[in-house]
């Protein structure tokens, strides 16, 4: 590596600082916010020092506010919940339809496979929006509306793309010589694939899941249309706190920050992967 | 006498391992090449020959010590000051212009009209076969065009060291050796000072002055071809050196009236005193264990006081190696004609003084080679 | 153990036809060593016997059965791979051991069998590693071990010993023949190095352009190459190629290489007046100080000692090349400059430029 010379990594030094602190201010300012009353948040200058305060947290764990309109009920936990379980279980169902069809892909030269492959990757491209509409009406005649199931069904145009293409990267970077010498041992292509291609594309498989789970956790559109108050997830949840009393700010703030802390947890947790498992399929060879 | 064009002190090359510590990939080098002089450097993998060389080349920084280069101290220099040409795996053609136009940029800077250039480009084009890819682009072209390409693109600049490594790794045998005398006429032809890197024998043979050849960061010896088989330092270059390899025993020696030398599970034997020079024995001196070595093609067999079973005997064409059962291990010999023998055939064989070389137990450096002490 | 067939049998990819039409049958524990430059299609041969490729046309009987329908599972076949193909997240026992628990072998057989092959290859001490921990030559060992282990009928050996250092090649070398006959399995060997092919092949088979251009023993295919092709293909250094034009006289058919006239044998009287192609290896050549009846003046140009042998480049009168070896290294090496070359007329091969096929000499 070359040297670089003093003033070169000051330079760089004080570039990453801005570039950080443009990124990260908002993040700072929402945990900082968490912790403050409505008036702290309200006053005009803002100010760094204040005694922090936990009402806000424990308004959303209880689920009970108290202001000056009344008691309103909360029910982030509830959210909290939906969230969990909607992602969880997109993720699970993704992986067990994804990680088969990306080894299709991989390893079976079948006719149009590319087409079809970009085919599934396209729905990631398309803006809910678009589809949203006749998605709402179908629903409606399906009975899927406001349904655990309806729901994990349409995040799967989410989570399944990601992971047929993350992981079909994976498969095609092992070497088929490996799966061969299984089969020559006398294994049937099932057993191969379980016991050899699997475990060795783990890596790519877990990186995969922990990328749908963060972009399920993140929806807000579908769960916004498709749900009501009762299965939504936090990204919808949210929008309670904007009450007829008033922006509840101080909620709001506490309220992301215990939202986006799991899966911010996990991104931190593998970073190495996601880094990894993005890049996949970007460049070929 | 000629200048050093490159001087190499002391140099040590240390890589800070991540998580399994410091690889110390060459010690404390020493070695000076003449200008006009072609070097190899020959070892297996991981033999510190490659660091040298890109030490050399100024792509890895010197640890301790200093390459001295035309008299210029260029430890800090970066590659592109220091007038060195490189054909190097890794330092492969600019995908975007044809061979051609890769070759030619190597003269950019050279100053010579576009002629000069066109002219000296179609040369070595010719010498390394690569005209009838001159105008594709090097992802069109096979893995052979594209390494003679880069072989080209070194070789038509003018510069004060070519350093080469595996300059023919990628060639089939037969384009290979038409090619070595080739490179080795255009290298002699124009005085060219080259250094290169190969784990072949054979092509640091054909196209070397002296071979250096290196273990585990160690220069083990830098000479001629001739003395590397003829008079090898020690044990490793004696069995490195040479194919088949040379066969090694572990032997008692008893140097009294006669030289007798025993080999650990194997034949013994006896050379009269006449047979012996005195500055041999006295290399041998009071030792009670030596390592005895012969070349493969100077065991003779059919009499002698060696008798062993025949494990296989397998004729090339234009030799025979045959391969016995002696002290646990395969010795090999190798005829040019074929033997008439069957595998599980048992066959005499013996060594004359002048084929014997004899090497220290513990040190393995070599105390004689036939009838001259080391 | 079976035998081995295949059946004009041809594969083809989107870059072109790899192979066509091409038959084999090996007899039951005979070595075939498959010969040929990279990329003639030696390794997708082996994959098609293995199953693990269909062929686009031909058929493949394994022990006289016709297998070319079967999943590879099923052929009992056992196979080596060039880059070992070792299970990097199983340690180097289960590797071998999986060509055994496919059959639901009982577990103290299995330990039996791979502690035995693991001694016959001298791996026994690293069968608890994993993969990344193993040198070249104890993966490519681990590699045999798990081909050899259930004592396959068909042993299917893709060039093994590329990857291995020169000195372990040799010495495998040297052991392998023993060790595969012992197995007793009718053994496919591909490989790129012909001095390989020779000393391991039963026969050889000599893949070039698609097709076998000759299937004999080693012997024949160097003394009596099919075609200019397989001749320049074995013999190091290459084989000298001279054209030449025989012409009939009072004394038999003779050619004229750098000025001088030569004799041939007189049974290629027949192909006199015709273009033909003359093969002449390096180590038939005798240069000499003198003149004889058969010589012809050169110019030694280069001198190159190399393993045991000194290469001498000669240079005829009318500026053709032709590459001399000596056996042995001399002492007094000979010197650059005039000198005189002869060869035995028997050992010389003609061939015809026109098909590349060799002639042969004909009866009187």
């Amino acid at each position: 590596m070359e040297h670089m010379s003093l003033p070169e990594r000051v330079v760089r030094g004080v570039l990453i600082a801005l570039i950080v602190l443009f990124f990260l201010f908002p993040i700072f300012w929402i945990f900082l916010m968490s912790f403050q009353t409505n008036e702290d948040i309200l006053r005009i200058p803002p100010s760094l020092f204040f005694t922090p305060s936990l009402s806000n947290y424990s308004a959303l764990i209880t689920g009970k506010l108290v202001s000056t309109a009344g008691t309103l009920d909360i029910a982030f936990m509830k959210n909290l919940w939906n969230s969990v379980l909607l992602s969880t279980a997109s993720v699970v169902i993704a992986l067990i339809l994804g990680v088969p069809a990306a080894y299709a892909f991989a390893r079976f030269k079948f006719r149009l496979g590319e087409d079809i492959a970009f085919t599934l990757l396209s729905f990631r491209f398309a803006p809910p929006l678009l589809v949203l509409l006749p998605l709402s009406l179908y629903f409606q005649q399906l009975g899927l509306t406001d349904t655990y199931i309806g729901l994990i069904w349409v995040y799967q145009l989410i989570a399944l793309p990601l992971i047929l293409w993350i992981v079909r990267g994976y498969f095609e970077d092992l070497s088929p010589d490996i799966e061969y010498a299984y089969r020559v041992a006398g294994h049937s292509w099932w057993r191969t694939f379980t016991r050899i291609a699997i475990p060795l594309a783990g890596p790519g498989i877990a990186a995969a899941g922990l990328l749908a789970f963060i972009f399920c956790w993140n929806n807000f559109v579908f769960a916004l249309i498709l749900a009501s108050a009762e299965k939504q997830p936090v990204t919808v949840g949210a929008l309670a706190f904007v009450t007829a009393s008033g922006i509840q700010y101080g909620q709001i703030a506490a309220a992301i920050v215990l939202s986006v802390a799991p899966t911010l947890a996990l991104a931190l947790y593998a970073q190495r992967y996601l880094v990894e498992g993005l890049s996949l399929g970007a460049v070929k060879g | 006498m000629s200048e050093a064009a490159l001087s190499i002190k002391s140099v040590d090359k240390i890589y800070e391992g991540r998580g399994k510590g410091p690889v110390h990939a060459v010690k404390n080098l020493d070695m000076n090449v003449q200008r006009g002089e072609i070097v190899a450097l020959l070892g297996s993998s991981g033999c510190g020959k490659t660091s040298t060389l890109r030490m050399i080349a100024g792509f890895e920084e010197v640890t301790h010590g200093d390459i001295v280069l035309e008299g210029r101290r260029v430890n800090q220099m970066p590659p592109a000051r220091r007038n060195v040409a490189m054909a190097f795996e890794g330092y492969s053609l600019y995908p975007p212009l044809t061979v051609r136009d890769n070759i030619a940029f190597a003269l950019k800077s050279a100053r010579s009209s576009a002629k000069d250039v066109q002219r000296s480009v179609a040369d070595v084009a010719h010498i390394l076969e690569i005209e009838p890819v001159l105008d594709r682009y090097p992802s069109s072209i096979s893995g052979g065009e594209q390494q003679r390409a880069s072989l080209a693109r070194a070789l038509v600049r003018q510069a004060d060291l070519y350093l080469l490594d595996e300059p023919m790794g990628q060639l089939e045998p037969r384009l290979r050796a038409v090619l070595r005398g080739r490179l080795k006429s255009l290298l002699v032809d124009r005085r060219m000072t080259a250094i290169f890197v190969t784990h072949d024998q054979t092509e640091a043979n054909a196209l070397a002055d002296r071979v250096a050849v290196m273990e585990g960061g160690v220069l083990q010896q830098f000479a001629s071809q001739k003395d590397l088989r003829e008079r090898p330092t020690n044990l490793f270059v004696a069995t490195f050196v040479g194919e088949p390899p040379m066969n090694v025993f572990e032997s008692k020696v008893v140097n009294g009236d006669r030289v007798r030398f025993a080999i650990d599970g194997g034949p013994t034997f006896d050379f009269a005193d006449s047979d012996i020079p005195p500055s041999v024995r006295a290399a041998i001196g009071r030792r009670d264990k030596v390592v005895v070595g012969v070349r493969p093609h100077a065991l003779r067999l059919g009499a002698g006081s060696g008798n062993a079973r025949i494990v296989s005997n397998q004729w090339l064409g234009d030799q025979s190696h045959l391969a016995m059962e002696v002290a646990g291990k395969l010795m090999v010999a190798v005829s040019h004609a074929p033997i008439p023998a069957e595998v599980g055939d048992r066959l005499q064989f013996g060594v004359s003084a002048s084929d014997l070389h004899v090497f220290d137990v513990s040190t393995s450096a070599a105390l004689s080679h036939g009838l001259e002490a080391a | 153990m079976a035998n081995l067939e295949i059946r004009s049998v041809s594969k083809e990819f989107k870059t072109g036809k790899v192979l066509d039409r091409i038959s084999l049958a090996a007899d039951n524990g005979e070595i075939v060593a498959v010969f040929g430059p990279s990329g003639s299609g030696k390794t997708v041969l082996l994959r098609l016997i293995a199953g693990v490729e269909q062929p686009d046309e031909g058929t493949i009987l394994l022990g006289g059965r016709d297998v070319t329908d079967q999943a590879p599972e099923r052929r009992g076949v056992g196979m080596a791979f060039q880059n070992f193909a070792l299970f990097p997240h199983m340690s180097a026992f289960d590797n071998v051991a999986s060509a055994l628990t496919a059959h639901k072998t009982p577990p103290e057989s299995v330990r039996a069998k791979v502690e035995k092959i693991a001694a016959l290859l001298k791996i026994e001490h690293v069968l608890g590693h994993a993969p990344r921990e193993l040198s070249n030559g104890q993966k490519q060992r681990t590699a045999l071990a798990r081909a050899l282990v259930a004592e396959p009928k068909i042993l299917l050996l893709d060039d093994p010993l590329r990857n291995v250092d020169a000195k372990l090649r040799y010495e495998m070398r040297l052991e392998l023949p023993s060790l595969l006959k012992a197995s007793g399995s009718t053994v496919l060997y591909v490989t790129q190095d012909y001095k390989e092919a020779m000393a391991l092949g039963d026969r050889i088979a000599v893949l070039s352009d698609r097709d076998f251009a000759q299937i004999a023993r080693p012997a024949e295919i160097y003394g009596r190459p099919a075609t200019i092709n397989v001749a320049s293909l074995f013999g190091d250094p290459t084989i000298n190629l001279i054209p030449v034009e025989p012409l009939a006289s009072s004394t038999g058919p003779k050619i004229g290489i750098g000025g001088a006239a030569l004799s041939l044998p007189p049974g290629y009287g027949h192909v006199t007046g015709k273009l033909g192609v003359l093969g002449l290896r390096a180590e038939n050549i005798v240069v000499e100080d003198t003149a004889s009846q058969e010589s012809v003046p050169v110019e030694v140009v280069a001198v190159t000692p190399l393993n045991e042998r000194t290469l001498l480049l000669l240079r005829t009168d009318d500026g053709r090349e032709i590459l001399a070896s000596e056996a042995g290294m001399n002492e007094a090496p000979r010197r650059h400059g005039p000198a005189f070359a002869r060869f035995d007329p028997e050992a010389i091969l003609l061939f015809d430029p026109a098909s590349g096929r060799r002639i042969a000499p004909q009866s009187a």
